[in-house]
């Protein structure tokens, strides 16, 4: 059934209305857009909408079924006028009925935010002057919206922000020509989590000229205790995007690239060349090597930080002949199951904050050219007794046995590109089991139980034990199922390893089909 | 025997239940000194998987003991 409508006659609003009683519904939500008498100072007695209709049905189709899905409203629907509108007629309708009143406010307000930014509709204005104007959607409703947003958009015009970085230029190691280097620095900070929060809060104040951020994930509430760029509100939303809108609300001087997506093996080089430094802040293993032989390869210095409950570990990597690189002291990725996560082994939430505001000091020490005395270390940061420990690492007795970290940073980026082949994005695990695969539940046994697969698995065998029961994966195809798509991946690549080319792992987890719903 | 002060860090930290303690062991290298305390305090990680330090540098495995070594076991962690 159609909830979007684009119509040429006015809205049957009590008809509209009646369409989303529910027994289930508690309440019900209403917005009315109407053609105002003045746009932009002019005086406007009427206006004619055209719409690219195709386009505009589907797109509002997927609006409406966002909210609900977004707010679990019962029902929602949407009206748009197009055609010739006279001052006060209605040019918009939306409701939304659901068992509790905010969710109803919710989805109404989501709905026509989202019209206004994503509907390929175009207003003709008729002036009283007998002029006519044609203004593209986003601009109509910006007009029509709540006050505030209007007052501050044009108060932004009147006063363009000016940053004021006298606080750090008063320091006399940075001073203006310390400013300058920074206005004219490149950063990718890979990772909008709990340690990329203050890393891309700090450099954003500090007016770096171009922030680039990397994060595939979408916000969760979980989350929120340590992530602390973000509200409630964002719940479901790209990091990245949010990331994006909080450097542009803090400092809007700073220039911001965003990636939606993982950096992939093919596509990190070329990212790396394009910025000064760059700064890991992911919880992610794979990604850290990743990095690691991107920056090697490419010459961008990278800052790597982790944490494991209430700890840290962070490591400079200069990316010069002679200094270590992440495989010079861990030379092969280690399992999963083997080096924690924040999801499974819990984490106190300044702790991400003391480490990324750790890397965010080193950015800027780094970027200013002043001394970095324990760069070439392991720092291990201990916040139960507030101790910080630096361990020099020997370039000597890293990867200069393998030929140096150039060669081997190459070698590890030609295999990761080979397997980029076996992470495999469906939206349902149904796809999957219709496209031949059989699915096999690598998590543990306790998340077998509190958190069943949406499809039963063909087999489950927990990812530790992948590699002695590969008998069991002889015949047909196989996807790896975890939470994350990291326990998969990585037992996938093992099995690879062995000659199992009929071995694939589910991108993303089952977090991913979520999110897809 | 010989008397060491050992460090531990994250997982191992959290299956030994401290952050630190002297030891008394026979054992004569830092592997298989590892070995006795995977044991003696139920970690589940192998040597193999962590950085061992002494007295603030890297170490091989192989490293002999001496009384009063202050010993780092450091496994890699992930989380962001």
């Amino acid at each position: 059934m159609s909830r979007f409508e684009l119509s040429g006659a006015a809205v049957d609003t009590t008809g509209q209305r009646d369409r989303l009683r529910h027994p289930a519904s508690g309440g019900y939500c209403a917005f009315e857009g109407w053609v105002r008498n003045s746009n932009e100072g002019r005086e406007v007695d009427g206006l004619s909408y055209e719409a690219y209709a195709e386009l505009a049905i589907a797109e509002g189709e997927r609006i409406v079924a966002e909210a609900i899905e977004r707010y679990g409203v019962t029902d929602a629907r949407c009206v748009h006028r197009t055609g010739d509108l006279k001052i006060g007629d209605m040019a918009v309708w939306v409701g939304a009925s659901a068992p509790h009143r905010d969710e109803a406010f919710r989805a109404c307000r989501y709905i026509i935010d989202e019209i206004k930014h994503r509907l390929p509709i175009w207003k003709k204005e008729h002036y009283v002057t007998g002029e006519s104007d044609w203004v593209a959607c986003t601009h109509v409703y910006r007009e029509h919206e709540h006050e505030d947003h209007h007052a501050h958009h044009h108060h932004a015009h009147a006063q363009p922000f000016v940053p004021d970085y006298s606080r750090q230029t008063r320091l006399r190691d940075v001073g203006e020509a310390g400013q300058a280097k920074l206005a004219a620095s490149r950063v990718l900070v890979i990772g909008a989590g709990g340690l990329g929060c203050p890393v891309i809060s700090y450099l954003a104040g500090a007016g770096i000229g171009t922030l680039g951020i990397v994060d595939g994930d979408r916000l969760d509430a979980s989350n929120l205790h340590r992530q602390t760029m973000y509200n409630a509100s964002d719940i479901g939303q790209y990091k990245a995007e949010l990331a994006s809108r909080r450097v542009a609300a803090l400092n809007p001087t700073v220039k911001v690239r965003i990636w939606k997506e993982p950096l992939t093996a093919a596509n990190a080089v070329e990212v790396f060349g394009q910025f000064d430094l760059v700064v890991e802040c992911t919880d992610d293993m794979r990604s850290r090597y990743l990095s690691s032989d991107a920056a090697v390869v490419s010459a961008t210095p990278l800052i790597l930080a982790s944490i494991y409950q209430y700890e840290g570990q962070l490591q400079f990597v200069a990316a010069q002949p002679g200094m270590p690189c992440m495989r010079c002291l861990w030379p092969q990725e280690p399992a999963p199951e083997a080096v924690g996560s924040c999801t499974l082994s819990g984490v106190l939430g300044p702790v991400p904050g003391v480490l990324g505001a750790m890397q965010a000091t080193e950015a800027l020490k780094y970027l200013l050219g002043l001394p970095q005395p324990n760069a070439g270390a392991l720092s291990l940061v201990n916040l139960i007794d507030l101790s910080i420990q630096h361990l020099p690492i020997d370039a000597a007795n890293g990867c200069v046995a393998h030929g140096g970290c150039v060669a081997v940073a190459r070698r590890a980026l030609a295999r990761a590109v080979d397997e980029e082949a076996i992470d495999l994005a469906f939206d349902r695990l149904d796809d999957a089991v219709a496209a031949g695969f059989r699915l096999v539940d690598v998590r543990n046994a306790e998340e077998w139980a509190s958190d069943p697969m949406p499809v039963v698995a063909a087999l489950q065998v927990p990812s530790g034990q992948v590699m002695e029961r590969a008998g069991e994966f002889a015949d047909g195809r196989f996807l790896l199922v975890c939470a994350s798509g990291r326990r998969s991946g990585h037992a996938a690549r093992l099995l690879r390893d062995e000659g199992m080319q009929n071995v694939y792992s589910l991108a993303g987890g089952l977090n991913a089909l979520r999110v897809a719903g | 025997m010989t008397v060491v002060n050992l460090q531990y860090y994250a997982q191992l930290r959290e299956q030994a239940g401290t952050s630190s303690e002297q030891f008394t062991t026979g054992a004569s290298s830092l592997r298989d000194l590892y070995e006795e305390l995977r044991v003696a305090r139920g970690f589940s990680l192998s040597a193999d998987a962590l950085k061992v330090a002494v007295n603030a540098q890297f170490s091989a495995w192989d490293r002999p003991l001496r009384d009063g070594d202050t010993i780092v076991f450091i496994p890699p962690v992930a989380g962001g």
